[in-house]
């Protein structure tokens, strides 16, 4: 895909860094970039709350399809139930028609998407912050109340509830687990819904 | 020689008590500013200006040290940006006590519209830390702007990337993780 000005950047956000995200990075040996983000600074930037998620960018810079839950394979479809296949054609489409594509968004419909961070969340991303200066200083006793802090002010954010899981005995210090807290949803996904159009069907020409 | 020795040793008792002496109300409780993502070291107002709440207050020298802000005659300014300070409100901000002057961190950025979290616990490193995130209009303005915010982190060899060098071509932004 490299022919048609198509870049994947990929971004590990992890707190432990490469001692986490590195194995999983020697085994996929990608052949496009992939950044380490130990302080989850582009979750807090794009306003991301889960992994896979994926932003959409053209050639200018503008975003044209804003986070989006992105499983390109499909390893855990057991648990979120989502097409890899569905996901991948509308990359695909989008490499090659650019802003034609019917998975672009215009800047109108984008706007529609787009909302200003709920102040709530801003305060929540605050704690999340601390959270992780205070874990990586050493601190994990205080670090905990604050990732607890940030998951009771953002509870639609899996991102601050996972790692924090990550990097405790989630049972001992959260009295809970990601598997517990799937299971409690009850089959409901764990995911905004995405939102992609139907794809068009390839135009028929109409014989005259 | 015995002279020497007696000199030289107690020069080096004098620089241990003096290391001590540094280290040891340090110890006792830090006070850590995270600003930008950038961890500063700040001092303390004396204990007979105790802040009723949790409130940071830093001296000037350490406001600038911490956030590059600096107090100036319109406001208080980084580079082209400056907020003045709401006159009826002046003494919520700036506090003068004795020859130094404190500046309510805290406070100014609730008149950003800053969030802010602190950590009082004295925990493990005895440190009490106040964390800045991002004002209000910086975090949204990909809202209006519709522009991918940019960002530089560095990949497993240590290299560091832009997401502006990108530009000029399609970019699948994808995050994931190893959790």
């Amino acid at each position: 895909m490299k022919d048609k000005n198509f870049e994947i950047v990929s971004v590990a956000e992890d707190t432990g860094g490469i001692k986490d995200a590195g194995k999983w990075i020697e085994a996929a040996k990608p052949e496009y970039t992939v950044l380490i983000d130990e302080k989850h600074l582009v979750t807090r930037l794009y306003d991301m709350v889960n992994v896979p998620t994926a932003v959409w960018i053209n050639e200018k810079g503008r975003i044209v399809r804003p986070n989006e839950v992105a499983y390109v394979d499909d390893r855990y479809k057991g648990m979120h139930k989502l097409e890899a296949a569905e996901y991948l054609n509308a990359i695909r489409d989008w490499a090659a028609n650019g802003e034609r594509s019917v998975f672009a968004l215009s800047e109108k419909e984008l706007k529609e998407r787009l909302t200003p961070q709920n102040p709530n969340w801003a305060q929540a991303a605050a704690e999340f912050g601390l959270a992780e200066y205070l874990y990586h200083q050493g601190q994990k006793l205080a670090s905990i109340q604050h990732y607890k802090e940030a998951q009771r002010l953002n509870p639609d954010n899996w991102n601050y509830k996972r790692q924090a899981w990550a990097l405790s005995d989630a049972e001992q210090d959260y009295g809970t687990t990601f598997l517990k807290e799937v299971q409690k949803l009850n089959g409901k996904p764990y995911y905004p819904p995405r939102r992609l159009p139907e794809t068009k069907k390839p135009e028929v020409k109409k014989k005259n | 020689m015995k002279k020497m020795l007696f000199l030289i040793s107690s020069m080096l008792l004098c620089l241990v008590a003096v290391v001590i002496a540094q280290s040891a109300p340090a110890m006792a409780s830090r006070r850590v500013v995270v600003y930008d993502n950038i961890a500063t070291e700040v001092a303390a107002p004396p204990t007979t200006f105790a802040a009723t709440n949790d409130d940071l207050w830093v001296t000037l020298g350490d406001l600038t040290r911490a956030t590059k802000f600096a107090l100036k005659p319109q406001g208080v300014c980084r580079d082209e940006l400056c907020f003045p300070i709401p006159k009826a409100r002046k003494s919520a901000f700036l506090s003068a006590q004795g020859k130094i002057t404190w500046f309510n961190l805290s406070e100014f950025a609730r008149l950003l519209r800053q969030p802010a979290a602190h950590d009082a616990s004295l925990g493990e490193a005895k440190d009490a830390v106040w964390f800045f995130g991002p004002r209000s209009e910086e975090q949204n303005s990909f809202v209006s702007s519709l522009m991918a915010p940019n960002f530089k982190l560095p990949d497993a060899n240590g290299k560091q990337h832009s997401l502006s060098e990108f530009r000029g071509k399609k970019v699948l932004l994808l995050t994931w993780a190893s959790w």
